[in-house]
């Protein structure tokens, strides 16, 4: 993403509210935004709702309608389908909810039940068939859709030590990363022929991981690159271009570190999302949100990144979650525990 | 050509001696006594953990019994997936080695086998447990 010498801005499009406690996570329609379609936003809470908002013809935003009396305790995460038809909400109920939209509505088609207790976060793979779900029971569970909107358990993946804060699929392998408490990021893949999911490769404290929990995991577009943001202060960039297999020696798979992005941030980063430009946002403890891309700095081999801008006092209160809109690169919403979702957008003002 | 022992020294050496005489009778007493014990609460402790062992793959068995017999009634009402997790679990509570508490792989056996538990509980759609061990969720303990 070049700029062209102006200074930039990310300025507040509109402030959405509505829910009653925290916004844990939000997820944009992946099929929404593009041919008259108005773009839509899922946002789910501590007040146990899902909503999901639209944006009107004059670009303002609009509830469109709440998900509610399904989930008996907070919704942490949601993610939709790639075809944006089917959306999943997971909750500390130790459930994970599927919703159809029909028509303007949203119908609960199927309910997901495996884990011991609070269900942190979901992802769809890039073909829609897997789902995988993580949870404070320590274990990562992948789900297969059946038809008729049935889901079979596929694989119940242990190796985190602690809760297991985030799943994301990789973009074009059919590879799944979790991260957590414990630390580590975990790199599972499937063994060829059935359902044998183990983990490949595992990022910790030894292979230059980091050092506290990590909250969050995000792809570049290509999925050449995965930022994981953390509990210690720092973001890290790993190589993410290959498929990762067990080597003989059992020692090393091959994803590795490129660059750690330090001294940034002085509390917690709880959210990291990379846009389709190439600019990752951060959502922090801190109340702001921050920007980086890469710096093209041709005197040093390796990848580097810098501070593109600060947003301070985004929220009154953390940011739990950034996300970039997959239509229009340039608008970001983020959630926080003040109950509100921004829009925002990057814009560059010139001098 | 050494001198014989005085009797001063004579009469240390049967002190010396019976003290040592002493303590190998107290060591015999002892140790055997241990013995004794050691062997009471070895067989305590063996018959538990047998037993433990014993009744969760016992409850095991009895789950992949019934459920291959309602797969056998109706083949159909079942996802080959599901009939091939539960035809693994029959084989995992056959291969488990009954007569070797001392086999360091027991321990991974007995969780791929709550592994796979619970992913055919799940598929089954069934809030299924086995009562008897902890859940991961909760602090490891070993109740040994």
């Amino acid at each position: 993403m070049d700029f062209l010498g102006g200074s930039l801005e990310l300025r507040e499009r509109q402030r959405l509210e509505g829910h009653t406690d925290r916004v844990w996570s939000l997820a944009w329609n992946p099929a929404a935004g593009v041919r008259g379609i108005p773009a839509m936003l899922a946002s789910c809470s501590g007040d146990k709702t899902v909503r999901i908002w639209q944006e009107g013809p004059s670009g303002s935003w609009d509830c469109l309608a709440v998900l509610e009396d399904t989930h008996t305790r907070t919704v942490r995460s949601c993610a939709w389908s790639p075809s944006g038809k089917l959306l999943a909400t997971t909750s500390f109920d130790a459930t994970t909810a599927v919703w159809e939209h029909v028509g303007g509505d949203f119908e609960c088609v199927a309910t997901l039940e495996g884990h011991e207790n609070e269900v942190k976060s979901v992802s769809w793979n890039t073909s829609g068939s897997l789902l995988a779900t993580c949870g404070r029971d320590k274990t990562v569970w992948i789900w297969e859709m059946q038809p008729g909107n049935e889901f079979e358990c596929v694989s119940v993946l242990q190796g985190h030590t602690q809760d297991v804060k985030m799943v994301q699929w990789h973009p074009v392998l059919d590879v799944l990363v979790s991260v957590g408490y414990d630390n580590s990021v975990k790199i599972w893949a499937e063994d060829g022929d059935g359902d044998d999911w183990h983990c490949v490769q595992t990022l910790n404290e030894a292979s230059s991981g980091h050092t506290s929990t990590v909250w969050a995991v995000s792809f570049s577009s290509n999925g050449d690159r995965m930022v994981t943001c953390s509990d210690d202060l720092t973001l890290k960039i790993w190589d993410a271009s290959s498929s990762p297999s067990e080597t003989s020696d059992n020692s090393c798979g091959s994803w590795r570190l490129l660059c750690t992005m330090s001294g940034y941030h002085d509390r917690a980063i709880f959210s990291v999302n990379w846009s389709r430009e190439g600019v990752i946002a951060s959502g922090a403890a801190d109340d702001a949100i921050r920007l980086f891309v890469e710096s093209k700095d041709n005197s040093v081999d390796v990848p580097s990144y810098k501070l593109l801008l600060r947003k301070d006092k985004a929220h009154d209160m953390d940011v739990n979650s950034v996300q970039w809109n997959p239509k229009e690169p340039k608008v970001l919403a983020s959630a926080s525990d003040d109950g509100t979702i921004k829009i925002w957008e990057l814009l560059e003002v010139p001098l | 050509m050494e001198p014989k022992a005085s009797d001063t020294d004579d009469f240390l050496e049967s002190t010396v001696l019976l003290d040592e005489a002493q303590y190998e009778e107290g060591f015999k007493d002892g140790y055997n006594d241990g013995l004794g014990l050691g062997k009471e609460e070895g067989r305590e402790v063996g018959l538990k953990l047998g037993f433990q062992v014993g009744e969760e793959l016992g409850f095991y068995r009895g789950c992949v019994d019934v459920w291959s017999s309602a797969i056998r009634v109706d083949p159909g009402a079942f996802s080959a997936r599901l009939r091939k997790s539960i035809e693994q679990l029959g084989e995992l509570v056959d291969k488990y080695p009954l007569s070797e508490p001392e086999n360091e792989q027991v321990q991974e056996m007995m969780n791929t086998m709550r592994l796979k538990f619970r992913v055919i509980s799940a598929m089954l759609g069934v809030r299924l447990e086995y009562e008897g061990y902890p859940k991961s969720s909760e602090t490891d303990v070993v109740d040994f």
